[in-house]
């Protein structure tokens, strides 16, 4: 169990800046997610936690112990690959014990530490298998006991629910995070299933191109993006564009084609702005930001109605209202919302 | 639904199977009928039937020591090759370059020459005033030159050159399905570079291993043209003396025996290296 810093990590694939001074200081027992879209460099930066990919600028340390150039095998970490990467030639029971004899632990406590891991696992009599023998999600739960039993100091998964049915992907996230919490150990995810990352994670890291986008909690993540890449990577958004008039208070005042709004922002926002708004956050006959509009589709899903609204200045913005709301397509329609509930961009 | 697939399958296998009735069941047998015949000073073979050329065969210890330097040129061969081909192939494997297949082509140039050029180019090279001596001389390693043509050792480097590709392409197709993610795994579990290679990556390849090494020594052991134009009859191996018997001294039946004594020594340690090799690979999927 240790902390993790990442340090202006910079890496290049010849000529490409694949990461841009990454930095990123991971609290122990945290549980962090690295999130954005492929060829974001997440992976990438996991890889170099992980030490195979060399790091061509910056630091890595555990605690504090220097790891910048330490060799995979001497960095004390527990990896679980998105396609589990099981030794098929070995039994659960051996694959277990790889990391351990390594480690030199003696024959009757690694017995009793894989018996351990994989009653934690729910494996428990399962020993004798060949991976082979065992469905997606078992062998999954496999590949994270290997990773568990030589009680790493940092945990690294890299997309680990990829490959598992949408089912099965929903008990495992609640499953791992429950794990990961028990045991205590500081575990960075990667992801590029937001739904994953919001509900597992301490802290969530969005990254774009290399960079880091926005770092922070769920709640932050979702409420607060940093970026109109990030309000629409994470969940869905209304977006309107708009200028900032003025302050009142805590609240920002945007001129907009839908009319004058105000909302929440970051200290020093000015000029041309994305105002954004979730579409559960808006209220049909609010007078609070009210804006109005005709309503051009309504569509019922089953815990919610889905309804969108054309402005008079052609924008359309979509609302999640209750599912018996009654709305009638073509329509007027007054959808307003909290000035708590709004965020500006800058644009 | 089954009986159609099974209908199906059974017509596709049938131009194989002609080819390999035709052309390998019934030579097989006409030798081995041959191999049982008397023999004649004026025909082919004589009348009626007799085992006396296979008992020549197995008494007579001239034979066996061809048999023996057959069998040991065989098995260098195929131990070398392993262990030359291996680096290559696994270097193949994991490389992700434009030059690779460039050095696929490289690899199977052995092949590209033909059987009788090459055998001569070596000729060169192994001779007694060729390039190899020629260049130890004149550094002043040696002063009479080494003895290469005309030897066991001068045929099995030879035969190490050709069937090189025979072990790397067998062994790549094998590294390449390996995922590099298990490799990967055990080093996270802290296994070094070696460990992880020894542990993982070899288990996994032994298909590989076994696929190449059981091509590379039946190759050897049937070789005919490189033994016979290098090996003189210091190098002398089964496949020659099989030709010298049918086609130099004319001596059909005797001939036809020794051949299927030499095949069914053959077939007696493939079988016996697969049971081996299986057992070696029964925890692989």
């Amino acid at each position: 169990m240790t902390t993790l810093t990442l340090d202006g990590i910079d890496k290049f694939y010849g000529d490409l800046h694949i990461l841009k001074d990454i930095n990123l200081e991971v609290g122990q027992g945290e549980f962090i997610s690295l999130l954005g879209p492929s060829g974001c460099g997440k992976t990438t930066t996991l890889r170099c936690i992980a030490g195979f990919e060399p790091i061509d600028r910056g630091r890595l340390l555990f605690g504090t112990r220097e790891m910048t150039n330490v060799a995979p095998e001497h960095r004390d970490l527990g990896m679980v690959f998105q396609s589990y990467a099981l030794f098929p030639h070995m039994t659960v029971a051996e694959n277990l014990a790889f990391g351990l004899e390594v480690r030199k632990v003696a024959p009757a406590e690694r017995a009793a530490r894989i018996a351990k891991v994989l009653e934690m696992v729910r494996l428990a009599g399962y020993e004798g298998r060949f991976p082979r023998e065992l469905s997606g999600g078992q062998q999954q739960r496999v590949a994270l006991a290997r990773a568990l039993v030589i009680e790493p100091a940092v945990l690294l998964l890299d997309e680990p629910l990829a490959n598992l049915d949408a089912a099965l992907r929903d008990d495992m996230r609640f499953f791992i995070r429950d794990l990961q919490q028990r045991v205590g150990i500081t575990t960075i995810y990667v992801t590029h299933d937001q739904s994953e990352a919001l509900v597992m994670s301490d802290r969530i890291v969005v990254m774009e191109k290399g960079v880091v986008a926005q770092c922070g909690t769920p709640k932050e993540i979702y409420e607060r993006p940093a970026s109109r890449m990030v309000a629409g990577f994470i969940g869905h958004s209304d977006v309107i564009e708009g200028t900032v008039l003025g302050r009142e208070g805590a609240m920002i005042v945007v001129e907009t084609a839908a009319g004058r709004l105000r909302a929440h922002g970051p200290e020093a926002v000015s000029g041309p702005v994305h105002l954004m708004i979730r579409p559960e956050k808006l209220r049909p006959g609010l007078a609070e930001n009210a804006m109005t509009g005709r309503v051009k589709k309504a569509v019922y899903q089953g815990s919610a109605l889905l309804v969108v609204v054309e402005l008079p200045s052609g924008q359309e913005i979509s609302a999640l209202l209750d599912a018996d709301a009654a709305v009638a397509v073509g329509a007027e329609l007054t959808l307003g919302f909290a000035a708590r509930h709004g965020w500006v961009i800058a644009r | 639904m089954i009986a159609a697939t099974r209908k199906r399958v059974w017509w596709m296998i049938v131009p194989a199977l002609v080819l390999l009735v035709g052309f390998l069941v019934l030579p097989y047998a006409s030798i081995v009928v041959m191999s049982l015949r008397t023999a004649d000073t004026r025909a082919v073979y004589g009348e009626g039937f007799t085992l006396s050329h296979y008992a020549q065969i197995v008494t007579d210890p001239f034979i066996w020591g061809i048999v023996g330097r057959s069998l040991r040129m065989g098995l260098t061969v195929t131990v070398v090759t392993l262990l030359l081909g291996y680096p290559v192939a696994y270097h193949l494997a994991n490389l992700r370059s434009r030059w690779a297949s460039m050095l696929y082509i490289f690899v199977i140039s052995p092949l590209l020459v033909g059987m009788v050029v090459r055998t001569f180019a070596w000729m060169i090279i192994l001779s007694n005033n060729g390039v190899i001596n020629g260049a130890l001389k004149s550094l002043g390693l040696i002063e009479r030159p080494i003895l290469l043509l005309n030897t066991p050792l001068g045929v099995t480097i030879a035969l190490i050159h050709v069937f090189l590709p025979f072990v790397i392409l067998p062994l790549l197709g094998n590294l390449q399905a390996i995922s590099p993610d298990l490799a990967a795994a055990g080093r996270s579990l802290g296994a070094s570079r070696l460990r992880t290679f020894l542990k993982v990556t070899l288990p996994l390849s032994l298909p590989g291993i076994q696929a190449g090494a059981i091509l590379v020594f039946v190759l050897s052991i049937s070789a005919y043209v490189t033994p016979a134009m290098l090996g003189g009859t210091r190098g002398r191996t089964m496949s020659v003396l099989v030709v010298q018997y049918l086609v130099d001294s004319f001596r059909w039946p005797a001939g036809a025996a020794l051949a299927i004594f030499m095949s069914a020594i053959t077939l007696a340690i493939i079988v016996v290296y697969l049971r081996l090799t299986a057992r070696a690979m029964r925890r692989l999927p």
